[in-house]
């Protein structure tokens, strides 16, 4: 007798992943965030800080969202060869980037109190190194999910019955 | 006997059909992809991260005068002018994006392998599912640009000088079409993960491939 709800044909105890879900609104908000930064600088449109502004803040909510459900997930994900290698990369620049996001979001509430219409060029290299980390990060992923193919029936049924 | 010439000759035809696929085989890796990792569901993000977001600061925006004294309490200086603008470059975004989503969606669509005789949890087998997909694809694509047009008449036009820069109907027609997108996505997602399209560890176990030889 277990009180844990048992594990599905994906061995998740519920029907899909959900950490990719979640991930769609911090993949999307933080780099939509970086263009809009960008776009508003070079056109001088300073409403578009407050459109990436407030995208950075739906991106910090969502990605403590998306590591609670990423930890699960990976908890059942019984990683095979290189593939526990790149989970442990991805768990830890998951951690890092919610830690960093955090930053750069409390960053840009301050600044934005000072001069909501104006935003420094160190903001912008900080903005660029961001996205570069998110996309790092969803490359990852990527792999986890496209080559090694984790939660997925086959790769699970193989799991179960020995084969890697 | 008749009956049966027919059918040999059909089955035949069925065995042995060239499709583009059979004939780009060879120059394709493991996964049915000339690349690694596929950019459809990539840029999936894109497209259901900004609509879904778009959507609920035009929420956000629309119930301002309820949420006005929570947001003085917390001290968190926002307008909802500012609100308005996320929902509109959002959509916007969104719009743009999902014509490159559709497209990549189709060119890995040609290319996809599903694992033959298997069932999603809806009892659907592969082709259905695909073709369900890739019709709701662009069905879905219409539906964005036509709400992105009617936002942009509230923002320019219609509601110019309204403070709530959305009616009512866009916001219920925003909510129905991501409940739509969220079945859509979950066809897409059961191709992958049932279906193992495009999915490398996949495709080599059904080949009954031995994994180590391809995966590093």
């Amino acid at each position: 007798m277990s009180l844990l709800p048992e594990l599905n044909e994906k061995n998740l105890p519920w029907i899909d992943v959900i950490h990719p879900i979640i991930v769609h609104f911090v993949i999307a908000m933080t780099l939509i965030a970086v263009v809009f930064d960008i776009i508003g600088i070079l056109k001088k449109r300073s409403n578009l800080f407050e459109v990436s502004f407030l995208n950075l803040i739906v991106a910090t909510i969502a990605i403590f969202v998306a590591i609670i459900f990423g930890q699960i997930e990976a908890g059942l994900a019984n990683p095979y060869g290189s593939s526990k290698d790149i989970l442990n990369y991805h768990s830890t620049i998951g951690w890092s980037l919610a830690a960093i996001l955090s930053i750069i979001t409390g960053w840009r509430y301050v600044s934005r109190q000072n001069n909501p219409n104006n935003l420094s060029i160190g903001f912008l290299f900080v903005d660029i190194i961001l996205a570069f980390l998110v996309c790092v990060q969803v490359y990852l992923g990527d792999k986890l999910v496209w080559i090694y193919g984790l939660h997925t029936v086959p790769v699970v049924n193989a799991i179960r019955d020995g084969v890697i | 006997m008749i009956i049966y010439n027919i059918f040999t000759k059909y089955f035949y035809f069925l065995n042995n059909i060239s499709s583009p696929i059979t004939e780009i085989k060879n120059s394709l890796g493991p996964n049915d992809l000339p690349y690694q990792i596929p950019i459809h569901p990539n840029l999936v993000h894109l497209t259901i991260g900004l609509f879904a977001i778009g959507i609920a600061f035009d929420f956000a925006g629309a119930l301002y005068p309820f949420e006005k004294r929570i947001l003085r309490f917390l001290a968190f200086p926002v307008t909802r002018v500012g609100f308005h603008d996320v929902g509109w470059y959002n959509i916007l975004a969104a719009s743009f994006i999902t014509f490159f989503t559709v497209a990549t969606g189709f060119f890995e669509m040609l290319l996809a392998v599903p694992i033959e005789n298997v069932k999603s949890i809806i009892g659907q087998g592969a082709i259905t599912t695909m073709l369900w997909h890739g019709v709701g694809g662009v069905l879905i694509l219409f539906i964005l640009i036509t709400m992105t047009i009617w936002r942009g008449y509230q923002r320019f036009v219609f509601r110019k000088d309204f403070g709530r820069q959305v009616s009512w109907a866009y916001l219920f027609s925003g909510t129905i079409i991501l409940l739509v997108m969220g079945l859509h996505g979950s066809l897409g997602a059961w191709l992958a993960s049932d279906f193992g399209v495009h999915i490398t560890a996949d495709q080599l176990l059904v080949n009954g491939l031995e994994l180590d030889n391809y995966l590093q």
